[in-house]
């Protein structure tokens, strides 16, 4: 397995503008996430998990280039990326596509779907006659299951899930080898999920994508990845393959998220492990451990010691604890 | 499309028709008319005057023949108060002027301060951003009488680069200062209106989906961001440009120009029946004919809008 992309310790920071008293004191600083790492194979799934607000989209958003990251590296393909340079940034959005959480707000309401379509094979394929053009688009229109007949209409005219179609045949056009996904299927109908995240496996079979999968719903996230990545607070919590994470969490956040996914029987008899207090601020993260305040396994080191995320097998966990006992 | 603008322009007919009669009524009640004076006219003489202009006949009669005349003539009948001009030649006289002046001072609104708008929002919270604020914020309350004698006392007496007032049939020298007088205001707010404007539309998720698929800035500005930005300045700039093209009163009294502006007041104050109402139908013909471009503006650009007029 030949490694696609990895990322070495990304971390993004916010400068909080509107937090400054006077023009020249200085801003609070939003730690959105800190300090991740990971590798993904080709051809291979990575869901990211976490609640609201913990850095998932960000993290994707970062590897995009669409904000800035303030420290790490990301490396594509053996080379790392500079995203400094307007050269790199174009050579990264030719290998790295995206889609987006909200569909039909992610598309231009003022253009038909096949100028929408069409906009990034005149960026990365400019010597493409409009014909050849014309193909490509109802190709990738064919490929994603919207009717050619439709291209002429636009954004507005279309369900949710015909968006994301949309989307996903926009992302394609670049001939991307990697796919960044910000909760894709968040924003539609239960049925309609399923059948955009069967497309998508249908695309990473075909094509040989490479794909990181955002989302809240533990579900989605465990059919398609084959490894899953837990993230709290900016940090991540957990990493392992996707049964292994399910079946046997070995982080106290992972159990608890895991307990807290609704069964879809009434009669179940339901044991969730509610956790006490409030997610800290991220303005003013914690010195140790970033999930001390809500652990129910705390002890004394989590206080004073931030966990670095370590190896126990395959699985990587950022915990004080040797092993996770009932 | 073609249908949905005769259909608007259809429209335009009734509408003036009310408004002929509002304005024919709302003017025959304030007190006075054309013709009185501090020292009253002789009865016979007025009743003579009266005879010439038809006044003395009743207000229904005045009424059909005024209208009438507009639909089979196209004559909006003569000045009471300037002896031997029709409304139709003080028009034909002012409007030109008031025209020019105001056609290039909204090229000056435009063509200045949408791209400073574009700038401070491309520049947000930086410097420029700041300068360009303020600047909008200093000409916005700089009213045209304060800034018009300013720069007469700039440009005229002290460097002597421009003329201080005349016309001289529209030689370029003499639209500058009134044009430039007249939209400095407006400028400030096309600016401000497109630096929101564009703020909130290069947040939205498709502009961010435009870069994530690599698009360079100058392409996501121009062919995704800077249309659906210029729908609020476009909206702004329809009633504004009538406003302009009729010209202002203190522009014209300033700088002399002729225009129709000045036409307006007189008219108000020497009760002069018919140059207030075609005066009157002026403006609204222009304000119909500017919304309806607005509109299809609109349609152009946003095809929402486009589905929506059948």
């Amino acid at each position: 397995m030949t490694e696609m992309i990895s990322v070495h310790d990304l971390s993004v920071e916010f400068q909080l503008l509107q937090s400054k008293k006077w023009p020249w004191s200085d801003a609070a600083v939003l730690k959105a996430v800190n300090g991740v790492s990971f590798s993904v194979d080709a051809g291979k799934t990575l869901g990211v998990v976490g609640e609201s607000g913990c850095g998932k989209s960000t993290l994707v958003r970062a590897i995009a280039g669409l904000v800035k990251p303030s420290a790490g590296t990301v490396t594509l393909e053996g080379k790392p990326v500079n995203y400094s340079s307007r050269a790199d940034l174009q050579a990264l959005r030719r290998r790295v596509q995206m889609i987006f959480q909200d569909p039909v707000a992610s598309l231009n309401p003022r253009m038909t779907i096949r100028e929408i379509v069409a906009e990034p094979l005149t960026m990365f394929f400019p010597e493409m006659d409009a014909e050849a053009r014309t193909t490509r688009v109802h190709a990738l229109l064919d490929r994603v299951g919207i009717p050619r007949r439709n291209a002429n209409r636009y954004p507005h005219e279309f369900s949710g899930g015909q968006c994301q179609r949309i989307g996903i045949a926009r992302a394609l056009a670049a001939e991307p080898k990697v796919l960044l996904c910000d909760e894709p299927v968040s924003a539609l109908d239960v049925s309609i999920q399923a059948q955009v995240v069967n497309l998508l496996q249908d695309l990473q079979r075909d094509m040989g994508l490479t794909l990181i999968f955002v989302a809240h719903d533990l579900g989605v996230v465990r059919h398609i990845s084959d490894e899953i990545l837990v993230m709290y607070l900016g940090g991540m919590m957990e990493k392992a393959s996707a049964d292994d994470l399910v079946n046997d969490p070995q982080h106290p956040y992972t159990r608890a998220l895991l307990s807290a996914v609704p069964v879809p029987d009434p009669d179940a008899k339901l044991n969730p492990e509610v956790l006490d207090g409030d997610l800290p601020s991220p303005l003013n993260l914690p010195t140790g451990c970033l999930f001390q305040s809500r652990c129910p396994k705390r002890f004394d080191r989590c206080t004073e010691q931030r966990p670095q995320p370590r190896f126990v097998g395959e699985r990587q966990k950022a915990c004080h604890l040797e092993a996770l006992t009932v | 499309m073609l249908n949905y603008s005769l259909r608007r322009m259809m429209a335009v007919i009734p509408t003036l028709f009310i408004l002929i009669v509002i304005c024919f009524f709302l003017m025959r009640l304030a007190p006075g008319g054309p013709f009185t004076s501090e020292r009253p006219l002789p009865p016979a003489v007025m009743k003579n005057v009266l005879e010439r202009y038809g006044l003395d006949e009743p207000l229904y009669v005045q009424l059909w023949t005024y209208i009438k005349n507009i639909l089979f003539h196209f004559d909006f009948g003569p000045s009471f108060s300037q002896k031997d001009r029709t409304v139709n030649d003080l028009i034909a006289q002012g409007f030109p002027v008031t025209l020019t002046y105001g056609f290039f001072s909204a090229v000056f609104v435009l063509v200045l301060g949408i791209p400073l708008g574009v700038v401070a929002a491309l520049r947000h919270n930086s410097f420029w951003d700041y300068v360009m604020t303020g600047l909008a914020i200093f000409s916005q309350i700089f009213p045209n009488f304060v800034l018009a004698p300013i720069m007469v006392l700039l440009f005229t007496l002290s460097w002597g680069l421009l003329p201080g007032g005349g016309w001289n049939g529209g030689q370029w020298p003499y639209v500058i200062m009134p044009a430039v007088a007249l939209g400095t205001s407006y400028m400030a707010s096309v600016a401000r209106l497109t630096r929101g404007s564009l703020l909130e539309t290069l947040s939205a998720p498709y502009i961010r989906t435009a870069r994530a698929k690599g698009l360079p800035e100058r392409t996501v500005l121009w062919r995704h961001a800077l249309k659906p930005s210029l729908l609020p300045v476009i909206s702004y700039m329809g009633p504004v440009f009538v406003y302009m093209i009729t010209g202002s009163v203190f522009i014209d009294v300033f700088f002399s120009t002729g225009g129709i502006g000045q036409n307006f007041i007189d008219a108000a104050y020497t009760r002069d029946y018919s140059v207030i109402l075609g005066l009157a139908i002026l403006y609204s013909v222009l304000t119909f004919a500017l919304t309806l471009m607005v509109d299809l503006v609109y349609a152009w650009i946003d095809p929402k809008v486009r589905s929506g007029l059948k």
